[in-house]
């Protein structure tokens, strides 16, 4: 049997549905007269489960699995790898710090950018945004040990 | 009739006070640059900008956000017409014939037929819209949990029978969301459900961090840098003007576009793309030149630009009178209202004038703001398309991150917006489209609690959904559409929604 990308989604999908049940253990289902807070979650649950047994059954209709394009997943790994690089610092470093590292590693580690063009950048755009939200704006952006 | 006008007049003195005009023209403005951008949609572009309005009231914050949305609308269409790539989803159908007018040398007329033909879309939609509204809401107030329920089922179908993607696709996407808003405290209960001892999901999973993850992100990580650059079309200010022949082939398609595009707007679902899809269609069926199409029709241009205008005015009145959102863009504005205090519903117009009429009038205002905006600038907006996409992208990033952090102040949603960015990049691969997602996920705790609400009201007896005259006929346009979507489903017929997504994908034209 040919795998589809459809085998797939549908296997993920049933996946979801059964962790959902898994998860629901402790939650009362209730009544039909008084539902409880397992009753819906169950329900949207088990129609997971059968719409992704649907879409499983059907796969013939979908691209065959080997055939996705993954050209771009290098550049998505990084692009999240730096971002959570970034989210873990931003309420230790705060936005200045932590937004100017963040854009110069994109510019720099993705796009192979040249150091001084991309620090130039990266600092010029990341202080105007500040000015504009904390001075024009009024809203106040997370600071760091520095104070800024 | 008169109470209306009177209220409409006070919506004006609130429209025309300087500071909301400020930001009515800076939502057009922000709203027409997020639409020239390819990969940015108006979902992300309002989320994104969410933590700018915090510092503002309620009137103004929507005044600016609707600005968002229509302006990008017009901003889309440019290019669309220029550069064949459409800014947003809803412009698919201008890149048809825009492109094709702008091969020609008339581009100019292109955009000016697209611009008026946009305001006129928005400007009627919004006659409606006014007239409309306000006797729906009194109705609405009549509304209990059973007619809540049913009108939320009733828009989750229809979401899953309009659908460009397929049936089933659509209704594991609203499951997903519908999955997703179950997360947090049960209202009804206390209990804590799927939040995994964090505090900071106790209530709930915010609209904002899914909708920037699966739009904003999602959309960066399925866009590599290097593809992102193309020739630009700059039309000169004196090419704008269309010919007369150009004018009078515009004129029926956008009456048209106008009718079509704001009773689809109504409908849940992603309204505007697929108006504008439908007024394509009709236009080359009923043209006496459909050959013509494809290689610069004048009405290919003016009918999907008016639809798509036109259908989003028409989002606003589910929204405006019976606070339920119709696409995931209108789920974050109502979102955006309760972060200030404004519950939207039915009693918004009674409780809320200011911000109802002011919104209402600030809508008229911006689009003839949008109108002076788009065409002598088009070539100032175009310039920002210069801009290399490897800069663009890590600065779209940090706005993602301060638009998630700044609205509960917690870190645990830009995780969030991570793990729904990697999350919408994968849907993307497997052709499936997050915006029932976002819809599921909004509507989730209306339709829990209506529906358990219903079910203790009728000692757990599913009949009174069929018992009270509203909820029936409800019911009824629900279990109607479900047997046409079944027949489609089963008997593997391809009907426009095939083909719908076949344009969607670039697989054919029309």
């Amino acid at each position: 049997m040919t795998l589809r990308a459809d085998h797939v989604a549908g296997a993920f999908f049933i996946c979801v549905g059964l962790l959902i049940i898994a998860l629901s253990g402790d939650l009362p289902t209730g009544t039909l007269s008084l539902p409880g807070s397992g009753f819906m979650p169950k329900i949207v649950a088990v129609l997971t489960i059968f719409f992704g047994l649907v879409l499983t059954l059907r796969a013939s209709e979908s691209r065959v699995f080997a055939t996705v394009a993954w050209s771009d997943a290098k550049h998505a790994a990084l692009v999240v790898a730096i971002t959570a690089l970034g989210a873990a610092a931003y309420e230790w470093l705060g936005f200045l710090t932590t937004n100017v590292l963040l854009i110069f590693t994109l510019l720099v580690v993705i796009e192979r950018r040249k150091l001084l063009p991309a620090a130039t950048y990266s600092v010029g755009i990341v202080v105007v945004t500040y000015v504009l939200f904390v001075h024009l704006l009024k809203t106040p952006l997370q600071t760091g040990p520095f104070g800024f | 009739m008169e109470t209306t006008l009177l209220s409409l007049a006070h919506g004006f003195s609130v429209a025309f006070e300087p500071t909301n005009l400020w930001y009515a023209f800076l939502g057009c403005l922000v709203g027409t640059l997020v639409g020239v951008l390819p990969g940015i949609g108006p979902l992300a572009g309002i989320s994104i900008l969410l933590p700018v309005t915090f510092g503002l009231n309620a009137t103004q914050a929507i005044i600016m956000l609707a600005g968002i949305y229509y302006g990008s609308q017009y901003g889309g269409s440019t290019t669309s017409i220029l550069m064949r790539i459409p800014g947003e989803a809803s412009s698919v159908m201008t890149c048809i014939d825009g492109y094709a007018m702008a091969k020609k040398g008339r581009a100019g007329a292109a955009l000016c037929i697209a611009a008026v033909g946009s305001w006129i879309g928005g400007t009627v939609g919004l006659l409606v819209l006014t007239l409309v509204a306000p006797p729906l809401a009194t109705i609405a107030v009549r509304f209990g949990p059973p007619e809540y329920t049913a009108l939320l089922v009733l828009g989750l179908i229809f979401l899953a029978y309009m659908s460009s993607s397929s049936l089933i696709r659509t209704l594991l996407m609203a499951c997903l969301g519908l999955l997703l808003g179950m997360i947090g405290i049960d209202n009804m209960t206390g209990h804590f459900r799927y939040s995994f001892d964090l505090a900071e999901l106790g209530d709930g999973i915010g609209i904002v961090p899914v909708a920037v993850g699966l739009f904003g992100l999602g959309e960066i990580l399925s866009t590599p840098s290097a593809g992102a650059v193309k020739d630009i079309i700059s039309p000169r200010m004196r090419e704008l003007l269309p010919t007369r022949k150009e004018w009078s082939d515009a004129k029926m398609p956008i009456a048209r576009g106008t009718l079509l595009g704001f009773i689809i707007g109504i409908i849940p679902g992603s309204a505007h793309v697929i108006s504008s899809f439908l007024s394509y269609a009709i236009e080359r069926r009923i043209s006496r030149h459909p050959e013509q199409f494809g290689k610069g029709a004048v009405a290919g241009v003016a009918g999907p630009e008016t639809a798509n205008n036109a259908a989003s005015t028409g989002a606003f009145v589910p929204l405006l009178a019976l606070g339920i959102p119709t696409s995931p863009i209108t789920a974050v504005l109502i979102g955006a209202l309760m972060i200030h205090g404004v519950s939207v519903g039915p009693t918004l117009v009674n409780e809320h004038p200011d911000v109802f009429w002011g919104f209402v009038a600030s809508m008229y205002v911006g689009n003839i703001m949008l109108l002076v905006l788009n065409l002598p600038l088009v070539s100032v907006f175009v310039s920002v398309l210069r801009i290399p996409y490897a800069y663009l992208y890590p600065m779209i990033i940090m706005f993602c991150i301060i638009g998630v952090y700044e609205v509960n102040n917690s870190i645990v949603d830009v995780w969030i917006m991570l793990i729904m960015g990697v999350l919408g990049y994968a849907l993307r691969k497997f052709d499936f489209d997050p915006a029932p997602l976002v819809l599921g996920l909004v509507i989730s705790p209306i339709l829990e609690q209506s529906l358990r609400q219903s079910l203790i009201m009728s000692n757990g007896n599913y009949l009174i959904f069929f018992s009270r005259p509203i909820s029936l006929g409800l019911m009824l346009v629900s279990i109607g559409l479900l047997v046409l979507a079944a027949y489609a489903f089963v008997l593997h017929r391809a009907d426009w929604r095939t083909k719908l997504a076949e344009v969607e994908a670039g697989e054919k034209e029309l």
